[in-house]
């Protein structure tokens, strides 16, 4: 009787079988995975068509599609940065304080650095602990210099690296539905936006 | 029947002939390699407008023509006008060709390709290598007459990128290939409009006036970057154009060609697949 | 799209924080409604209003409206072609299609809904400064439009007057420069006093390569810009824009208003009407009025109305009177009146008399003391002959010689002349009427033509007679102006001398 599998399988009928099961299920698979990608679309407007990979402040790969799924408030700084930047970062904060516990935990909040050569793994964590900001919620990121580029231009943000490393760089903050649609931006920094608060509002319900 | 079917037939494979002319038919694309130097810019880059090193970069020698547009859409359907994202491209882009994959007469096979996004002049320059070029390499590539290699002093260099403007926009105007400059590029100017890689690093305030009052919650850093040389016309309407676009606009007259910063172990230019 | 939030809560928070800072504010004697706060009446009432925009010289109707409304203008660039001249062409750029571009008009505390459009032809991308925005730039900032868009802001027009508009992209002097200017008219509440005709009027300063009225396409001259030296000085961007059948028109007896702007990019103008003085002119398009002006100033960049009333029938040249810009640069343009004459106003040509201005030598005096004298009534022979001498010289003298001699064959002697001494009547109507055909004097004929000298006055003739009479050996005798009074008022059949 033990030798029955064995010879079983290793009849050749057996084999063949068993290959036509596994090409069964694998085409079961791509079907649904079609299914998947149809329904998962993106938006043409979205700004995850963006194909670009970015790392976290815990040193993690990921798409910036993989955004997709709840609203995000994205924006771009530098840790150099001495006067703008902390002042984005209070302004973020006090406009996730204007939001309802639930509503907060329907958001996201995205931080890519300008400057991916200084801006180190370690330096977006110490940001992080520094700022208490939590990792539940905002992700600070890192990516390469093109892709900062096509980043900055898909939302509007205009930067350029100066001679003595400095940027001159303008601020947004951008709210994107969880489809990656821009539905609005604000470059009021330093108090909260109210028109583009209530607009957070509304999404993060 | 005969006839008629005979007639079809022979339609057809004119029609496959040439596409598959287009398709293929191209020279190899023609990259020259600059002389590195240094450049006194409009835009300065620090608080004494010290000149900026220009590092060693090769770059096409002409825009890229629409012949060489539809090569890459070809095997990029997605950047093709009926399939990109709108986030890429706006319901402008491509819209003088007769179809998504058909620039139409074969008189426009080497004129500029125009009402291209950023994004999409970015992804053409990605599949062949390269990039585009920097606001500072064009500057500098521009700066050139035909025996100088800076002849912005020269009333007649001014003068002849001065002429352009008066001239209304044609998008059935002249193919790439004019004179060449001291550097051997053609067509930087009197041709098109030509995207730059950091087109959104480009800070001006749009209300040109308010130069030297910089919104400091506006602009990080030491504020707008202030407008050296006011007299240059001649390049302060480029940067004015480049600055009032977006990365997903288009307009009738804006095209671009690409660079490649020059790497040691860089093999050799590809012809365009 | 991004940034267009951001702007709008810009350009509105101004207006807000105005209207917040005149509640609290006590209520400007200088304003014309005290209590009333200033420029903003509220919030737009009714359905939005497609603003009705003209080409230049005409403008939109007046508003009767007596609320504020929010009010959609649409502005489209187009860089064109046109002449500048005859046979001279530029590439300009334009607010609507003319230089200057459309006239837009909006009431004080009107909303307006500002849509600037780019032309996919464009080269360049463009915006709008008017300077009767209240905010940053004038609108500047949130308009730049790139060529085949267009951008939209709002404000606020809380400001009434009439105000320039402008293009202010880098470079702001060739935009300008290249026709991008126009006007915008704020109503004051209460409108505008009524008038037959109102018209819009633009000076502007043009700079080309080639020379004034050289043929061809011309380029823009930055050199020429930056030294103020321009080729062109025009009225609503061409030569004859407003001349021949192009004038401006009206009747006798009618108001007018112009709406006079100068866009520069460079010159001040001082504006004139050459026949006619402005009644009333808002100088500097304020809220002050000055009257009876005959040369107004208009800055760059700036405006002002101008009423007059017409009255007499005739083309009245509007000119910049930097006069040499006027007729040799292009600066003027034609208000064509017409109607009946009116004479006891303007009469023409009364009278046309020889004006002998320095051939009538030094010594004036003593016709003055004779002219005196003679109206007293104590006029003496000896100042008749002092004041005779005078005359004599420069009328007299060019024929019959400063010594009475007279031209052997051509013309006849008065010295000792026999023709003379024999009849004085006879010489005052010679004097008079003149003389044709054959005299003899002194046993020598002339056959010559002496002209009239009826520009002389009564007393003229007199005293240059009794001059002549009383020199050279002559044989005296004094001559009246009452005899030459009598000899003028004869009849022509009658007149001696015919």
């Amino acid at each position: 009787m033990n030798k029955s599998i064995h010879s079983v399988l290793s009849c050749k009928a057996a084999r063949i079988a068993v290959f036509a099961f596994g090409m069964l299920a694998v085409s079961c698979h791509s079907v649904a995975a079609d299914q998947t990608a149809r329904a998962q679309r993106l938006p043409g407007n979205s700004i995850y068509q963006l194909p670009i990979s970015l790392t976290d402040q815990d040193g993690h790969e990921f798409r910036l599609s993989g955004k997709r799924g709840k609203p995000v408030i994205v924006s771009m700084f530098y840790n150099s940065c001495q006067f703008v930047c902390p002042m984005l970062i209070d302004t973020l904060q006090m406009t996730e304080d204007s939001l309802t516990p639930v509503q907060r935990n329907s958001l996201s909040v995205l931080l890519v650095t300008f400057d991916p050569a200084r801006d180190s793994v370690a330096v977006l964590k110490s940001i992080t602990n520094a700022r208490h900001l939590d990792a539940q919620h905002w992700t600070l990121a890192r990516t390469d210099d093109g892709s900062v580029r096509k980043l900055a231009a898909i939302l509007g943000i205009q930067f350029k690296l100066l001679e003595n490393g400095d940027y001159n760089h303008s601020t947004a903050l951008v709210l994107l539905d969880g489809e990656g649609r821009i539905l609005g931006s604000t470059n009021q920094i330093g108090e909260v936006d109210p028109q583009f608060a209530k607009l957070v509002r509304d999404a993060a319900k | 029947m005969g006839t008629a079917l005979s007639t079809w037939l022979s339609l057809v494979w004119l029609a496959v002939v040439a596409t598959a002319a287009t398709a293929d038919d191209l020279a190899p694309v023609g990259y020259v390699t600059v002389t590195p130097g240094s450049l006194t810019s409009v835009l300065s880059n620090s608080s004494d407008n010290r000149p900026i090193p220009v590092k060693p970069f090769s770059v096409r020698v002409t825009p890229v023509t629409n012949a060489e547009f539809l090569n890459f859409v070809l095997k990029n359907p997605d950047w093709g006008r009926d399939r990109i994202a709108s986030v890429f491209a706006d319901h402008t882009y491509l819209h003088g060709w007769k179809s998504a994959t058909d620039y139409g007469d074969q008189t426009d096979r080497q004129r500029p390709v125009t009402n291209v996004s950023w994004f999409a002049a970015q992804a053409f320059c990605e599949h062949e290598a390269a990039r585009l070029p920097t606001w500072y390499e064009w500057e500098y590539l521009a700066a050139a007459d035909a025996t100088h290699a800076d002849a912005r002093k020269d009333p007649a260099w001014r003068a002849r990128i001065l002429a352009w403007y008066d001239t209304p926009t044609d998008m059935h105007g002249p193919t790439v290939g004019g004179a060449a400059n001291y550097y051997g590029v053609r067509d930087l100017h009197g041709l098109i409009w030509e995207w730059v890689e950091d087109f959104n690093a480009l800070f001006i305030s749009p209300d040109s006036r308010n130069q030297g009052d910089p919104d400091k919650l506006k602009f990080c850093g030491a504020g707008a970057l202030s407008l050296q040389d006011k007299e240059n016309f001649a390049i302060l309407m480029r940067i004015a154009l480049l600055s009032s676009l977006s990365g997903a606009d288009t307009t009738d007259n804006l095209g671009f060609r690409c660079a490649r910063s020059a790497v040691p172990n860089l093999t050799h230019t590809t012809p365009n697949q | 799209m991004m940034k267009t939030t951001s702007r709008l809560i810009g350009t509105l928070f101004i207006p807000l924080i105005l209207m917040a800072a005149s509640h609290s504010a006590v209520a400007d004697p200088g304003t014309k409604s005290p209590g009333r706060l200033s420029g903003d009446f509220g919030p737009p009432q009714g359905e939005p209003i497609h603003a009705i925009l003209t080409s230049p010289p005409n403008v939109p109707p007046p508003i009767h409206r007596k609320f504020p409304a929010k009010v959609i203008v649409d502005l489209e660039v187009v860089e064109q072609e046109k002449e500048i001249s005859e046979g001279v062409k530029y590439m300009f750029w334009t607010f609507g299609g003319t230089v200057p571009g459309s006239f837009i008009r909006v009431r004080q505390g009107d909303t307006v809904e500002f849509h600037l459009k780019n032309n996919p032809g464009s080269k360049m991308p463009h915006n709008i400064d008017l300077h009767g925005v209240t905010g940053p730039g004038g609108g500047a900032a949130s308009s730049f439009t790139a060529p085949g868009h267009e951008s939209q802001f709002t404000f606020k027009a809380l400001n009434e007057g009439i105000y320039v508009y402008h293009c202010a992209t880098a470079p702001v002097g060739m935009h300008i420069a290249n026709g991008m200017y126009g006007m915008i008219l704020v109503e004051p509440p209460e409108g505008l006093s009524p008038v037959d005709h109102e018209y819009y009027v633009m000076q502007g300063d043009f700079y080309t390569a080639g020379k004034y009225r050289e043929k061809g396409l011309q380029a823009f001259d930055m050199d020429k810009a930056i030294d103020e030296r321009p080729t062109y000085v025009l009225f609503n961007g061409a030569e004859g824009s407003l001349t021949g059948d192009k004038a401006l028109t009206a009747r006798t007896d009618q108001k007018i208003r112009l709406f006079i702007g100068n866009g520069g990019p460079n010159l001040v103008s001082s504006f004139h009407v050459i026949g006619a003085i402005f009644d009333k002119v808002r100088y500097e398009g304020g809220t002050n009025m000055q009257k009876n002006v005959q040369t107004t100033l208009i800055p760059s960049g700036g405006a002002a109305v101008v009423e007059f009333q017409t009255k007499v029938p005739g083309s009245y040249v509007l000119v910049d009177h930097s006069i040499f810009r006027a007729f040799n640069k292009g600066a003027l343009a034609i208000l064509k009146v017409d109607g009946p004459p009116k004479k006891e106003i303007y009469s023409g040509k009364e009278l046309d008399s020889v004006y002998l201005g320095d051939r009538a030598q030094a010594n004036m005096a003593s016709v003055s003391v004779a002219t005196k004298a003679a109206a007293s009534g104590t006029l003496t022979q000896q100042e008749q002959i002092n004041a005779g001498r005078e005359l004599f010289a420069g009328t007299c003298s060019v024929c019959h010689q400063p010594n009475g001699a007279g031209l052997p064959g051509v013309f006849p002697p008065l010295a000792g002349s026999d023709f003379l001494n024999s009849n004085h009547q006879r010489a005052v109507g010679i004097a008079l009427h003149g003389l044709t055909g054959k005299v003899v004097v002194n046993g020598n004929d002339y056959t010559s033509v002496m002209p009239p000298m009826n520009q002389l006055n009564d007393d003229e003739i007199a005293n240059i007679l009794t001059y002549v009479l009383n020199s050279w050996g002559n044989k005296g005798g004094t001559i009246d102006a009452s005899a030459v009074k009598a000899e003028r008022a004869r009849p022509v059949a009658e007149q001696a001398g015919h």
